[in-house]
């Protein structure tokens, strides 16, 4: 594979230099895609991430005008993209095809180097051979030698390679994933970087469309109407600030009484409507945290046979837990292992009749019977169909508590995550005898963005694992103690329970710990009436969104679990839809009011913070991941072909990596129509950026915006709008673009 | 051919019925899948009503007998199917791909007509069931005639070298292309078997429409196996499985075609629907499976007792000197395939006993699905399986080998080799949809 550089050993020097060029190069060009995961974890990324330097005006006319370019195609252009789309989707394969791409663990484009020139529709004549036979074997290399037979002139090369990479920004994106975010292990099984995509296609260039051009028009796209979101931002953050100001001044009372629980809810704006429910029904407190709870780990569920990434993906796990069984569910453990063992041997029987030769002709026939049932009873009678599924999936293979194993981690690390944990949230004192941590994760059918609901804190994965880790590490004694020692006191008749909220149908599962005082054990039966009657009324609400609405709150509960079940259902629930802003402070601060599921809520306690460490790791990773998703949600509502991923109607899952639209397309990034919109006309999300509020000292804050290059980039450049409500004087502020504070008088 | 005095236009027999349910039940879940699946969707009125009246133009099509109404019915259909797939027109590449059926079905509705002509004219009736009645089937006018209707059958069941709309065909919504696969595909195989008495007597006419299955069946089954998206790997599946259902019908199975359009119409517009959960679905390690000869010589007995419980559940009986036995054959291969698997089943009893029994249970299964059809069926007497000669035998032998082949993983053998590589590129170009129905720019997909 080192054909071209062996034939010229002359240029290998100044190929050096040049390769170290190119990759800068690149680099700087990919700036227009945004990097795109695959969607078994889908995570909301910013499309325009990249110009997050600029300021929001210029970037959105700046991608417009690189998208206007792309957009005055050529049929050589468009061949260009087709050619790119067929090569990229076989070779990014993730286990839809049977017999893959041949030779594809070399890399993108070495594979493509060597395969190309058996390719009829690239090698039409002698010339083409000669070329393709000659192609060098180094990506880099192969660029610049594109680049010359193109006769693109040096100062144009970069702006070149941002067309070309803006051309197909969803599989762009997809590789600019796999150069920055992979794991180094899941990249090195199927190597593919910027630099092989470009090459591959100014290789496809050259052959398809060797008159290409820079295109220079510099006329941006038809401007979005900003001044139509500017006011209805300045809007929201009126009536916002108006609710919470009367609340400003007043701090917890730590003199009160303990609550019958405390819950802790993932920071994700379906959590709120959720906690102002579950207060209602009794002496209940809660906290809003981020959903992984502060435990980065990779989790391996029990039964399962591989680990997952369970944190944000800023983070790097730092250790893997495997979950086994509880004692007390060893029968349990056994009858699913069994379950497991004869579905996995269907699915075997399945498969290899499926994916075979000749043989698919007698599966058919053996399954056409029963796939005309489900059919019908998955269409007529869903509901029934997906009761019968559940209670049969508990027969053989019943649901079985599990525990963490946490032996490998040294207990005095336990303890830092646990002092972590509890001290960003602001619960170090006053524990109530039930600490409830809940994760959270949607269940959903036939949906290829189902982890587009799931907890993305989590990495796009349910959180009651994480959940589960806190809870054990926080009820073990050995940890109690050296938090004792840093100055948390848990009473001894506290207990850590872990729990997961299900965001479709708002049913609370409460995940069962080994041994439970009768006290405990009675605590723990409230709550679960609470609970249930809090999904109740919780569904009930959320169902006046949703096209069926429900007429009474038995109807509504219904409704909700019938959406999770319902293999034809493009809406489940509404996902973070509407989401617009990040309130940092006390439960205090808002739970006398109704913020319609529109705030992530994260707790703080300023006076609890005095060196403002919390505060920053705050504003620096919950509040950025929050600015991803509203980003996401902003762009798939204000362009959903561009940004968004067009319509589920006709989706085409490909290589189990992401859509295209119908037969072969870009890889369609972004939230789907049906996320954002509630019919193809009307948006159910109202684009806004997001608005964070902090409760805390002015001074304190302004202190953390300036040392932090993070928070400059997107305050100072209106990305995310910051106000600071300061409780010493009661006055809330916002944060200019170039820094001012300006008090907000109503 | 115009003359509607003797006879009425309709006709039912258990052809018309077995059809006539089909099409009703897949349409019914279409239509409730498609009420929650378009909700929002601008075109869902449009969507719904054109799936009802394809609904209706397809009954017609199923019970009629004059071959006017047969030949309208059939054009009517294709035209709503392709407004059906377009959905969207302001989408480019959806209308291209609606166009490019149009044409394929143009020209098969062009057979159809000349077809038509030919045959009422040699048995001098414009009534299906007379036409088939007649003893006019030397005629080389009614020797065209028929092959000009297995040409049309060929277009609409998308087979080789007519199958470029199926594959280009995935713009359409989800539940058209359930319809699709599980409706209107199976037209040529209606066809067919409408003409079934009089194809029987033309040997040639059924080697003919053996060979296009085979090739038809071969490309389709080995494009399938290596897309990489969800939709286009069902459509190549498709193709295979038409292919085979031609096949049958050049074997004069046509009462196991029939069983064949039926359950496999059932099979894929349920993996269309469910095409959404591809994401979840986790592929077993296919090297895990890889065969020895052993295992594969130790497997081969419950292939034989599964084709024995196929042969004694479907009533095909097993006839070494006729084309029956290539039925078997399928059975055998399935029953085998099964037992490969089965040293993984956990518990306790022994593989010995196991082994047998999955390819019981395999064979029998299979035999009963294609015995519920032929007995509705029965009364049409359409089976007659042809003697085994030369083009059978080599053709069955060639889908047998390309099975040895795939379990004795000769593609991962053969993966470095400049041929494999030549194969696998040309058979990724040839299964690409048609230029224009991609949408190579972003901008030009339109909601």
């Amino acid at each position: 594979m080192t054909i071209g550089l062996k034939s010229k050993p002359l240029k290998q020097k100044q190929v050096q230099v040049d390769k170290v060029d190119i990759m800068e190069v690149i680099a700087q060009a990919s700036d227009i895609v945004a990097p795109v995961w695959p969607l078994k974890n889908f995570i909301a990324v910013n499309p325009l991430q990249g110009l997050e330097n600029l300021p929001f005006e210029t970037a959105i006319a700046e991608s417009g005008r690189i998208r206007n370019s792309v957009k005055n195609s050529s049929p050589g252009f468009d061949a260009v993209n087709r050619e790119t789309i067929k090569w990229c989707s076989a070779f990014f394969d993730d286990g839809q095809a049977t017999l893959a791409m041949p030779g594809r663990q070399a890399g993108l484009y070495r594979c493509f180097a060597d395969l190309a020139r058996f390719d009829q529709r690239l090698n039409r004549s002698a010339a083409d051979d000669n070329f393709l036979k000659r192609l060098p074997g180094a990506p880099s290399v192969a660029i610049e030698l594109c680049l010359d037979k193109l006769d693109i002139p040096g100062s144009q090369r970069s702006e070149f390679i941002r067309q070309s990479l803006a051309a197909l920004p969803g599989w762009a994106g997809y590789l600019k994933w796999k150069s920055n975010w992979q794991s180094p292990e899941e990249y090195a099984k199927l190597p593919a970087s910027l630099v092989d995509f470009v090459a591959v296609r100014l290789v496809l260039t050259c052959l398809l469309s060797p008159d290409a051009t820079l295109d220079k028009s510099l006329e941006p796209s038809a401007p979005v109407n900003l001044d139509g979101i500017v006011a209805k931002e300045n809007e929201f953050r009126d009536s916002l600030l108006r609710k919470l100001l009367p609340f400003a001044v007043r701090t917890e009372d730590k003199s009160l009484d303990r609550p019958k629980a405390q819950l802790v809810f993932c920071i994700d704006v379906r959590s709120e409507p959720f906690r102002r429910t579950i207060e209602a029904q009794n002496d209940y407190e809660t906290l809003g945290f981020a959903g992984f709870f502060g435990i980065p780990v990779r989790i391996k569920p029990f039964g399962e046979s591989h680990a997952h990434d369970s944190c944000p993906v800023l983070l790097k796990p730092g250790h893997e837990v495997e979950e086994h069984a509880c004692s007390t569910h060893a029968d349990r453990a056994e009858q699913y292992k069994k379950g497991r063992g004869l579905l996995s041997t269907w699915k075997g029987f399945y498969q290899s009749l499926k994916y075979n030769f000749a043989t698919p002709f007698a599966l058919v026939e053996m399954l056409g019977p029963w796939c005309g049932l489900s059919m019908m009873a998955k269409t007529f009678a869903t509901h029934r169909y997906g009761r019968f599924r559940l209670s049969t999936a508990d027969r053989f293979m019943p649901e079985v508590a599990v525990t963490p194993g946490l032996d490998h981690i040294e207990i005095s690390r336990q303890a830092d995550f646990g002092e972590q944990a509890l001290r960003m949230m602001g619960l170090t004192a006053r524990f109530a005898p039930l600490v409830v941590l809940c994760g959270h994760g949607s269940t959903t059918e036939n949906n290829a963005f189902a982890s587009a609901l799931d907890c993305g804190a989590c990495g796009g994965n349910h959180g009651g694992a994480n959940a589960r880790i806190l809870a054990s590490i926080l009820n073990s004694d050995g940890v109690r103690e050296i938090l004792a020692e840093r100055g948390i006191r848990i009473p001894s008749d506290t207990l850590f329970l872990a729990a997961e909220h299900d965001t479709t149908t708002d049913e609370m599962t409460l995940f069962e710990v080994e041994e439970m005082s009768g006290v405990e054990a009675e605590l723990v039966a409230s709550l679960r009436n609470d609970l249930a009657q809090a999904r109740i009324e919780n569904s009930f609400a959320r169902s006046r969104n949703f096209d069926s609405k429900a007429i009474d709150s038995s109807e509504a509960f219904e409704i909700t679990s019938l959406r999770s079940q319902d293999w034809a259902q493009v809406r489940p629930e509404w996902g973070l839809a509407r989401n617009a802003a990040f309130v940092v402070g006390p439960r205090g601060l808002t739970s006398q009011m109704n913020l319609e599921g529109r705030c992530f809520l994260h707790s703080y306690d300023w006076q609890a913070d005095t060196d403002g460490k919390f505060l920053t790791t705050i504003l620096t990773a919950p509040m950025v991941v929050a600015q991803w998703i509203n980003s996401q949600y902003f762009f798939s509502t204000i362009d959903p072909v561009a940004f968004g991923a067009g319509s589920k109607v006709t989706h085409n899952v490909t290589g189990k990596i992401g859509v295209m639209q119908g037969n072969a397309s870009d890889l369609m990034h972004g939230l789907p129509l049906q996320s954002v919109y509630s019919s193809d006309e009307t948006p159910y999300h109202e684009p806004m950026r997001l608005l964070t509020v902090v409760q805390a000292p002015k001074l304190r804050v302004d202190e953390i915006v300036r040392s932090q290059a993070v928070l400059q980039k997107l305050f100072g450049n209106g990305w995310v709008q910051l106000v600071c409500i300061d409780p010493t004087d009661g006055h809330a502020y916002l944060l200019s673009r170039d820094f001012e504070w300006q008090k907000q008088v109503f | 051919m115009l003359e509607f005095s003797r006879s009425a236009l309709f006709r039912s027999d258990s052809l018309s019925w077995v059809m006539a349910v089909l099409i009703v039940f897949v349409a019914a879940n279409v239509s409730a899948f498609s009420v929650r699946y378009l909700a929002g969707d601008r075109k869902r009125s449009l969507h719904l009503a054109l799936v009802c009246l394809l609904a209706v133009s397809v009954l017609t099509m199923a019970f009629a007998d004059h071959l006017l109404v047969l030949l309208m019915s059939w054009g009517l259909s294709n035209l709503l199917l392709t407004r059906l797939m377009m959905h969207k027109t302001e989408w480019t590449a959806a209308r291209n791909s609606g166009l490019i059926a149009a044409k394929t079905f143009g020209i098969g509705f062009l057979f159809l007509l000349a077809g038509f002509w030919l045959v009422s004219d040699a048995a001098g009736s414009p009534y299906v069931h007379e036409i088939v009645a007649s003893t006019e089937t030397a005629s080389d006018e009614m020797k065209l005639g028929l092959l000009l209707i297995s040409l049309a059958a060929l277009t609409q069941s998308a087979a080789w070298p007519f199958h470029r709309w199926l594959i280009s065909s995935l713009n359409s919504p989800t539940p058209v292309s359930a319809l699709m696969h599980a409706g209107l595909v199976n037209g040529g195989g209606f066809l067919l078997v409408r003409f079934s008495p009089l194809l029987l007597e033309q040997p040639g006419i059924l080697h003919f429409l053996f060979l296009a299955g085979l090739v038809t069946a071969v490309t389709g089954t080995f494009w399938k196996l290596l897309q990489t998206d969800i939709k286009r790997m069902l459509a190549c599946s498709t193709m295979g499985q038409m292919g085979f259902m031609i096949m049958q019908c050049g074997m004069g199975l046509f009462a196991p075609a029939v069983s064949h359009l039926c359950w496999h119409g059932l099979f894929k517009a349920y993996s269309f629907l469910n095409s959404g959960s591809v994401i979840r679905e986790k592929r077993l390690d296919r090297t895990a499976g890889v065969v020895t000869f052993g295992r594969f010589l130790a497997a081969c007995p419950a292939g034989v007792i599964g084709a024995w419980a196929f042969a004694w559940t479907s009533h095909i009986p097993f006839d070494l000197a006729d084309t029956g036995c290539l039925m078997t054959g399928i059975a055998f291969m399935a029953a085998t395939q099964i037992a490969l698997r089965t040293p993984e089943f956990p518990g306790s009893m022994p593989r010995f006993v196991t082994i047998p029994v999955m390819g019981l249970i395999a064979g029998g299964s299979y035999g009963a699905s294609v015995a519920l059809i032929e007995s509705i069926l029965e009364p049409l007497g359409l089976n007659q399986a042809q003697p085994l000669d030369f083009v059978y035998s080599t053709g069955f032998g060639t889908l047998m080998l390309v099975w040895l082949a795939m379990n004795f993983d000769l593609a991962g053998k053969m993966q470095s080799t400049v041929l494999w590589k030549r194969l696998y590129v040309a058979a990724l170009n040839a299964s690409q949809p048609h230029p224009k129905t991609v949408t190579a720019n972003r901008s030009n997909y339109g909601i």
